[in-house]
């Protein structure tokens, strides 16, 4: 099974506290390069065994899509860090780990054990690292929130659909966890960089990660609009520049751009050069913006009249950059994709194959492999502390009787 | 590190290496179209100018700026010796245009044999859409985001942000840090295709294996979330830019909202009593919470909430989060002095190390402002040579 002894990465022994998605994919990105990851799971299990989505739809906390996806390649193990018996099975974790990932809420780090200040002291080579949705200091560090929260405080809602006819419609979130999975990318890149410096210099680090700040840094000239020309932005209004617009095809939707003029020109060309795309309304990548539902109309019957994989490679072979609104299903069946191998196979017992999204980059050296199922809740308990950290079988048996691990 | 990327993807990667420390040479050129961002408002006072770009000015923070023309083939020379002397190599063109400039990878292997390379192009540099041209907003179709996010009921939407382009950054940042630390541990440079597309796939689990376990598509649902209810963004008192978003994920939290919202009995209200009840109901249940919420101030329903444990937290426009009084407190928004504009706030680093100093460390580069500091210093060209390389349209 453990193809990992190649890896350079397997030097890295990473002990992951993560409940849902921010510290389990941090741990994720390293773990796929091949660093080891031990889990520690709560007795009731990481919340994203909760969530799904799960085969057929049947709720089970062994075939959590998403608990499955964040958690191959690592090993778990249970222990109740509310009580101090749980906390000293993460200390023996703790005395040969390098790194430390959790996103344990900053209130509620001292009585898990996960103080960032009180770790670095005990462990001086460590790295602790800590996602938070809003830093572990400041005013609003002990406030509470959810992925829902990150996408509004990080100024992201704000914006989003964008150029939107209705205002009594609310900020609209993007699908999925996106600040959840900036803090763990976020957090896996400085965690590479702590271990770089400590390679240099044998210190650790404590490193915080504010997924409000991942997000706020992430959009575009929003915070520019104000700081340099003191223009507030909103989710109402009109598109700078067009087309730029979602449009029916025969067979499904596309998403019409075309930001540059010489993309333009070459669309005209491709529409057959209609007589309205010289009109005045239409004379530049401004006006096509000010006047896209006028655009949108007069360009909708010959849109519709494409099936959209074909208008998708015609204009891309014109360096047009439409794209079409894929549905999981078509990236599933997506030729590129395949060409590329992007999804991988794993082999998650009691549950099957499942076709997982993969590598992210492409390496040239650095292995990345699905080379481990994600655990069963509490498998490696044993393997792991009783096998490599010296407590005895017997002490485990009572820690689980007594709830602890 | 070398720096050929260019619009928003490569820049935001680059300047992560930048915030962790590294120094980065950005190469520019007013011969093709790579100042891109140097032209496109908002202008500091809507003065327009290659210096004064919001765009430019935030993602190229902490990084030297020099002036080369790839289209010279003593250009190519120039940016050849320099490879000579750095340990990554970075660009965001389409896939095959840095073999075509002569800066491919078994290049410049060829110069330096432990080099790292990050090509971070729309598609990858295989496959049959290799040469598809890839901006941000039709990479969130591609992948599957439109489709995902919407209105419940309602069409596939956009986004509101250019979102797989920034996140193609950070995992790049991320890429090249792994490629780092495997040449720290082995001695081996390698070469990194990264897709954008591919990266923002792997932020789409949640939709994509709905459809490979339960063979459904996602269901578009606004601020819904497919568990936890309520989850909204709700009306807040002013204009139609105030809202707040509250999110309940426990019992606990739902037995503080109905105290806080004055309606303690909500929480014995058979309608609500589980979370999968609340999530049957969550209609009524928005229509309870917004009349809470639609005459209070979001900060003051904000403050309410949170005190009860509640998350919740307005929606921020761009002034909110400039005058943010935490972001300020963290030392998140950085001003530093940059000679054309003066002191403007800028999104910092969004984590913090407490082991190394850690900061930005100046503003944006002006354009070509280190070309002569850096050919003398790293390849010893004198004065004379550079001001030819100029009058030649070398150093453009």
């Amino acid at each position: 099974m453990d193809n990992n002894a190649k890896s350079p990465f397997s030097a890295i022994k990473v002990v992951e506290c993560g409940e849902g998605i921010a510290a389990a994919f941090g741990a994720k990105m390293l773990a796929d390069v091949g660093a080891e990851v031990i889990k520690v799971e709560a007795p009731g299990g990481d919340l994203a065994r909760r969530r799904g989505p799960f085969p057929g739809d049947q709720a089970d906390p062994e075939k959590s899509g998403i608990f499955i996806y964040l958690n191959t390649n690592k090993r778990g193990v249970v222990a109740d860090l509310t009580r101090p018996e749980g906390r000293d099975l993460l200390g023996k974790l703790l005395a040969d780990a390098d790194v430390l990932i959790h996103n344990v809420p900053p209130s509620e780090r001292a009585a898990r054990g996960l103080d960032s200040a009180t770790l670095c002291a005990a462990y001086p080579k460590l790295i602790v690292t800590s996602i938070s949705i809003f830093g572990d200091t400041g005013p609003y560090a002990n406030w509470h929130g959810y992925d829902l929260t990150v996408s509004n405080a990080g100024g992201w809602a704000y914006l989003s659909p964008g150029a939107s006819p209705y205002p009594d419609k609310p900020p609209l979130k993007c699908f999925g966890s996106q600040g959840d999975f900036q803090g763990g990318v976020h957090a896996a890149t400085v965690i590479l960089a702590a271990y770089m410096h400590r390679l240099k210099t044998g210190k650790g680090h404590a490193i915080d990660v504010s997924e409000q700040e991942c997000i706020a840094a992430m959009l575009e000239m929003n915070l520019m609009h104000w700081t340099y020309a003191h223009r507030e932005t909103s989710r109402l209004g009109s598109r700078l520049l067009g087309p730029w617009f979602i449009a029916d095809c025969a067979d499904g939707k596309i998403f019409a751009l075309a930001v540059e003029e010489e993309q333009w020109k070459r669309l005209v060309e491709l529409m057959g050069n209609p007589e309205w795309a010289s009109d005045e309304l239409f004379k530049d990548r401004i006006a096509r913006g000010q006047n896209q539902d006028a655009l949108k109309a007069l360009m909708g019957e010959w849109l519709s009249q494409w099936k959209v994989q074909d208008l998708y490679r015609e204009a891309q072979k014109r360096r047009i950059p439409f794209a079409p609104i894929n549905t999981m299903r078509d990236l599933y069946e997506s030729e590129h994709l395949a060409a590329r191998e992007f999804f991988v196979p794993l082999d998650q017992p009691g549950v099957g194959i499942v076709n997982l999204p993969g590598m992210p980059s492409k390496y040239g050296r650095t292995t990345w492999s699905l080379r481990r199922p994600a655990p069963r809740l509490g498998q490696h308990s044993e393997e792991v502390f009783c096998g490599e950290y010296g407590v005895g079988r017997d002490r485990l048996s009572e820690l689980h009787k007594a709830g602890v691990a | 590190m070398l720096d050929f990327t260019w619009a928003w993807a490569g820049p935001f990667c680059t300047m992560q290496l930048a915030h962790l420390g590294a120094e980065v040479i950005r190469v520019e050129t007013t011969a093709r179209p790579a100042c891109v961002t140097r032209l496109i408002p908002p202008f500091a006072d809507d003065i327009p100018g290659p210096n004064r770009a919001g765009y430019f000015n935030q993602y190229n923070q902490g990084k030297r700026a020099i002036t080369l023309n790839l289209t010279k083939p003593e250009a190519i020379e120039i940016a050849c010796a320099l490879v000579k002397q750095v340990d990554i190599v970075a660009d965001n063109y389409a896939a095959g245009v840095m073999d075509k400039l002569g800066l491919g990878y078994d290049k410049l292997r060829s110069i330096k044999s432990d080099i790292i390379m990050a090509s971070l192009s729309g598609y990858g540099q295989t496959g049959p859409y290799k040469g598809f041209v890839g901006y941000g907003p039709p990479a969130s179709a591609a992948a599957g985001m439109f489709y995902g996010t919407g209105y419940e009921g309602g069409d596939p939407g956009e986004i509101g942000v250019s979102y797989p382009d920034p996140n193609a950054g950070i995992f790049g940042a991320f890429a090249i840090m792994a490629a780092l630390t495997h040449r720290a541990l082995t001695g081996e440079g390698q070469y990194i295709d990264q897709s954008q597309l591919e990266t923002a796939l792997v932020l789409m689990p949640e939709g994509l294996l709905q459809y490979e376990l339960a063979k459904r598509e996602p269901e578009r649902q606004g601020n819904h979330d497919v568990v936890m209810a309520p989850h909204e963004c709700y009306k807040a008192a002013g204009d139609d830019e105030k809202w707040v978003s509250i999110a309940v994920g426990t019992e606990d939290e739902w037995r503080a909202l109905c105290g806080a919202i004055g309606q303690p009995q909500l929480a014995g209200d058979a309608r609500f009593k589980t979370a999968a009840m609340r999530k049957k109901n969550e209609t009524e249940l928005d229509q309870i919470i917004t009349a809470w919420t639609k005459t209070r101030d979001r900060w003051d329903a904000t403050r309410i909430l949170q005190a009860a444990g509640i998350a919740a937290f307005p929606s921020m426009g761009n002034k909110d989060l400039a005058e943010d009084p935490h972001l300020t407190e963290r030392g998140y928004l950085v001003q530093l002095e940059h000679p054309e504009i003066g002191k403007r706030i800028h999104a910092g680093i969004p984590w913090k190390m407490s082991g190394t100093p850690c900061a930005v460390r100046k503003a944006a580069p002006l354009r070509g402002a280190d070309t002569e500091e850096v050919l003398k210093s790293m390849l010893g060209l004198t004065l004379d040579r550079i001001e030819q390389l100029r009058k030649t349209e070398v150093l453009i």
